[in-house]
């Protein structure tokens, strides 16, 4: 299969040596994309987070011992696996802009598209929404609200788009030619570390685009051809092996 | 017709064609998954204009400035405000749960009191101030305040009423503030210290995680955020010397790992290298100073702080050469250190020329009190709340009457919470203002629903880390959502009653008028807008407080073999707080399974006390045990044990309630020599199989 191209096409760079793990990010996603709090968060795999930050080590005794931490957004593969097992198109990657959509009335739940993701990024969503003690009034009314027994994943915050677009209609200025900036993602923006850039891997002026061509910058799991649109930035090279699980012998690429 | 079966076949294949090439399956397939999904339970969109707000977190101890996002007059979101020089773009994953936050199950919605049987009774508002004035009247001099919050004016109300009524019982929750504070008195300093770390070249943080939780955090993650461009080499190294590869460690380009409570050593090694290397300090008392510093010879800070000595030699030859150098200490989970970490600190960037210099140490001028019976801050840093109830459990001084919580947690957040818990039992009359039902209100006799920082107005003065002066106003964005009335308006209405002349009438003239001392226009404050000022407080007779230094160090206990690293996250909330609904999902996978949290150690440790991972620990000493299970982290210095602060809750609600245990158990008080202070960064434990 051919990988889809647009001629925007929304990208993501985090820079793996500037997380530090703080979970703003995390949060500001639940609040944004109105995900439901659960009493109970200590069991990762019925858990929905749209971004996980996931903790690498480098492997190494104290006191040689690194760390970092690798948030993970969907990673708006242009080739993406998820799209094609879908019995139902639920889920596709047709729009202008590259992301990857999830129609969630559409969804039947059969979950093949959480296996065929190689990044766990897709979440089943087992339990019935709760927003206990009046919490649902913080809801945001740009992202619906998920029953159980759908899928759900990041959608880079689409809604944001869809409001800097009407934004720029508006104001009588081209949709398809948004400044740097003008959208960005709930997690880009709360960062406190500027650690996530956003914007279009195909416009050279935008910083996303510089950092993704950076010899310093690798995607996950490359080597799957999933050609996803997140870039992960670092100049630790024991971070970049993680990556894409380069054996020992093997030299990281870049 | 007869049908044979090829016929049939025939049919049947037909009609499955037929069905499948109609919509009819395909749409009723649709709508089956649409309608499975329109449960009338699920919650709905509720749209409005979109309107943003500019104010000041009240929650967040990093003071962290944001927007909020209304919709109606609904607040949706907690956003960052690139403009306001405490946020710079960014949010804390604390202050971004914010506005949730007020919808949390565990606020208190109306005034309640503590009945005999120990449930609470839901009281009016006239019956609960009636309550609390009587009370009051009946303790008279014998009351105590305390207050949670480092910043606010409400602080100058608080200890006024108490010494209107004749205590000098005003105390503010423990944190970094009072160490800081006393050292630079010590120095004969006037001020406040700040650190411009925005301006420095070298960044070395000695305990203090500023990445994490240390100060104005979000403003030093902007300071890392601007010198730590994406995919380029750092302009700025910012090193952290700590006993755990923690946030800040994990962001910084260095770790340093040195001993928990070992920072003012480690601080004095530092010292030691760089008056050898000809460095000095323009102080009545540098002789002495340099005499103590040469005792911390690099192979004795590495025993005492088990630092490498090649490691401390680089790093002060870094620091030496470095042109805007700027030394932080603090303790790692930000509280509980001496008056000796922040004057080694200070000495070293005196050492640095650092002192008042651009992104170096500053002394912030801090506004004049403006209630005349008050504190100001510096009086306030004085009180040791840890000592004073240490000593009312000694029987050295009587027990108050009454005590006044002011969005204040001790019973969870002190060190040793049970035996603290202890002496408060003991006072017949205890009042908690609270947005929360955390555990001291639980052990209060009333509770007072305070309105949250987004439904009251309020204010943050300069708070402690920021590199200068600063005022800033926290403006209610919505209605309160409960039955609450702010605190000061309580106060001041009882205040009056009891015949109080604390010169004002309302919180808000207070507000004013603190606002007028700290040179703010009240106009452009009531808009959101901040003052901020680059003056600093003129010095004299500026001393290195040498003398405190050697006696607070000569007597410091010495580690014991095994020690405890509490570590903090701001994700995990404050004492006031506990875990925000949306924020236990950051807890990651082994620190906490079901209701069991997990500590962490290095291979080589666990070795030693034969453990393995996932193994049930109890860890225990003279302060008290908690259980947990054993996580293998190498990021953790031998012998150490790094628990996470922030579970082991008694109160609150679902999110918080029962996770784990709290370390603050095993931190066992002890006193400073020369400065009396209770310190509690130094704490042995002993580990047996749970
Ligand atoms: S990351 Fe997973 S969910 Fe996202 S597009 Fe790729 S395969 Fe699909």
């Amino acid at each position: 299969m051919q990988t889809k191209e647009f001629t925007i096409k929304w990208g993501m760079a985090i820079d793996l040596d500037k997380c530090t793990g703080c979970g703003a990010c995390m949060v500001a996603c639940q609040a944004e994309n109105n995900l439901a709090p659960i009493a109970d968060a200590s069991n990762k795999i019925k858990v929905m987070n749209w971004i996980t930050v996931y903790e690498l080590s480098n492997g190494k005794p104290y006191p040689e011992h690194d760390v970092a931490y690798l948030p993970r957004p969907c990673q708006q593969c242009g080739h993406p696996p998820c799209v094609s097992v879908c019995p139902v198109i639920a889920t596709d990657k047709n729009e202008e802009g590259g992301i990857v959509s999830q129609v969630t009335p559409r969804c039947i739940g059969c979950r093949y598209c959480m296996a065929a993701c190689p990044y766990h990024a897709r979440y089943f969503n087992w339990r019935d929404p709760v927003w206990p003690g009046g919490l649902e009034k913080a809801l945001t009314p740009d992202v619906s609200v998920r029953p159980r027994g759908v899928v759900e994943k990041c959608t880079f915050c689409h809604h944001r788009w869809m409001a800097a677009k009407d934004k720029a209609i508006v104001e009588g200025r081209d949709p398809m030619d948004l400044a740097e900036g003008e959208y960005v993602t709930s997690c880009t923006e709360a960062c406190p570390n500027g650690a996530i850039t956003f914007g279009d891997l195909n416009n050279e002026e935008h910083e996303v685009a510089k950092l993704a061509s950076s010899k310093h910058a690798h995607r996950l799991l490359e080597r799957l051809g999933a050609h996803t649109q997140v870039y992960y930035v670092s100049r630790r090279e024991w971070v970049l092996r993680q990556l894409d699980n380069y054996l020992e012998d093997e030299k990281v690429k870049g | 017709m007869a049908v044979d079966r090829r016929g049939f076949l025939k049919f049947v294949a037909g009609a499955t064609t037929g069905v499948l090439a109609t919509p009819v399956p395909w749409k009723l397939l649709d709508d089956a998954s649409i309608w499975t999904q329109n449960w009338s339970w699920i919650p709905r969109n509720v749209d409005g204009a979109n309107s943003y707000v500019s104010t000041i977190s009240k929650l967040c101890p990093s003071a962290a400035g944001m927007k909020v996002r209304l919709v109606g007059e609904r607040p949706v979101r907690v956003l960052p405000d690139d403009n306001h020089p405490l946020s710079m773009g960014g949010i804390t994953a604390l202050a971004v749960a914010e506005v949730q936050l007020m919808y949390s199950p565990s606020r208190v919605k109306r005034p309640l009191k503590h009945a005999g049987d120990g449930a609470y009774v839901a009281i009016s508002w006239e019956e609960a101030e009636k309550m609390l004035k009587e009370n009051l009247r009946r303790a008279g001099s014998k009351v105590a305040y305390v207050s949670g919050d480092e910043t606010g004016t409400i602080n100058e109300l608080l200890s006024g009423m108490a010494k209107e009524s004749g205590s000098e019982d005003f105390y503010v929750m423990p944190s970094e503030v009072q160490p800081a504070a006393l050292a630079f008195a010590s120095m004969n300093g006037k001020g406040q210290l700040g650190y411009d770390i925005e301006n420095s070249d070298y960044v070395f943080a000695i305990g203090a995680n500023i990445l994490e939780s240390w100060g104005t955090v979000l403003r030093n993650r902007a300071a890392f955020k601007k010198s730590h461009p994406a995919a380029k080499k750092p302009t700025v190294k910012f090193v952290y010397a700590g006993p755990v590869q923690n946030n800040t460690a994990a962001g910084a380009d260095e770790w340093l790992p040195a001993k928990s409570g070992a920072e003012a050593i480690v601080a004095m090694g530092i010292a030691n290298l760089l008056i050898k290397s000809g460095a000095t300090i323009n102080a009545p008392d540098f002789a002495e100073f340099k005499a103590l510093a040469a005792q911390y010879t690099p192979q004795k800070v590495a025993a005492l702080a088990g630092v490498a000595p090649a490691k401390l030699k680089a790093i002060a030859a870094e620091l030496s050469k470095a042109q805007r150098p700027v030394v932080l200490t603090g303790s790692e989970f930000g509280q509980g250190t001496g008056v000796a970490t922040v004057l080694a600190g200070t000495a070293v960037n005196m050492l640095l020329g650092s002192f008042g210099r651009e992104g170096g140490v500053k002394a912030l001028p801090l506004a004049p009190k403006v209630i005349a019976s008050g504190m100001d801050r510096s009086e306030s840093a004085q009180k040791d709340l840890v000592a004073y109830l240490s000593r009312i459990s000694a029987g050295k001084v009587s027990k108050p009457r009454a005590m006044v919580f002011y969005e204040a947690n001790p019973v969870y957040g002190l060190p040793q919470p049970a035996a603290m818990a202890k002496v408060m039992d003991k006072v017949p009359f205890k009042v908690a203002f609270t947005s929360f039902l955390d555990e001291t209100a639980k052990a209060c006799d009333l509770i007072l629903p305070t309105p949250l920082g987004l439904e009251r107005f309020d204010d943050v003065e300069t708070p402690y880390g920021i590199g200068q002066a600063f005022y800033s106003l926290a403006r209610p964005v919505a209605p309160c959502v409960i039955d609450g009335k702010p605190a000061a308006d309580v106060l001041l209405s009882v205040a009056t009653q009891l015949n109080m002349d604390l010169g004002f009438a309302t919180f808000e003239e207070i507000l004013q008028a603190k606002a007028e001392a700290a040179g703010a226009d009240w106009d452009s404050l009531m808009e959101g807008e901040f003052f901020t000022s680059d003056a600093v407080a003129e010095q004299s007779n500026l001393r290195i407080a040498a003398d405190v230094i050697g006696k607070a160090l000569a007597a410091a206990p010495k580690a014991a073999k095994l020690s405890i690293a509490p570590v903090q996250k701001l994700s995990l909330g404050t004492p006031n707080t506990a875990i925000p609904p949306y924020n236990n999902k950051t807890i990651r996978r082994w620190e906490l399974q079901k209701n069991e949290m997990y500590v962490a150690m290095n291979g080589a440790t666990a070795r030693e006390l034969g453990v393995v991972k996932h193994d049930r620990i109890k860890l225990s000493n003279s302060s008290g045990s908690i259980q947990a299970r054993v996580n293998i982290f190498e990021g953790v210095m031998p012998n150490t044990i790094a628990v996470l602060m922030g579970f082991g809750h008694t109160a609150f609600d679902e999110f918080s309630k029962g996770k784990g245990e709290n370390v603050m158990e095993l931190l066992t008080v002890g006193y400073e020599a020369g400065t009396g202070q209770s310190v509690w960064n130094v704490a042995g434990v002993n580990v047996s199989k749970a």
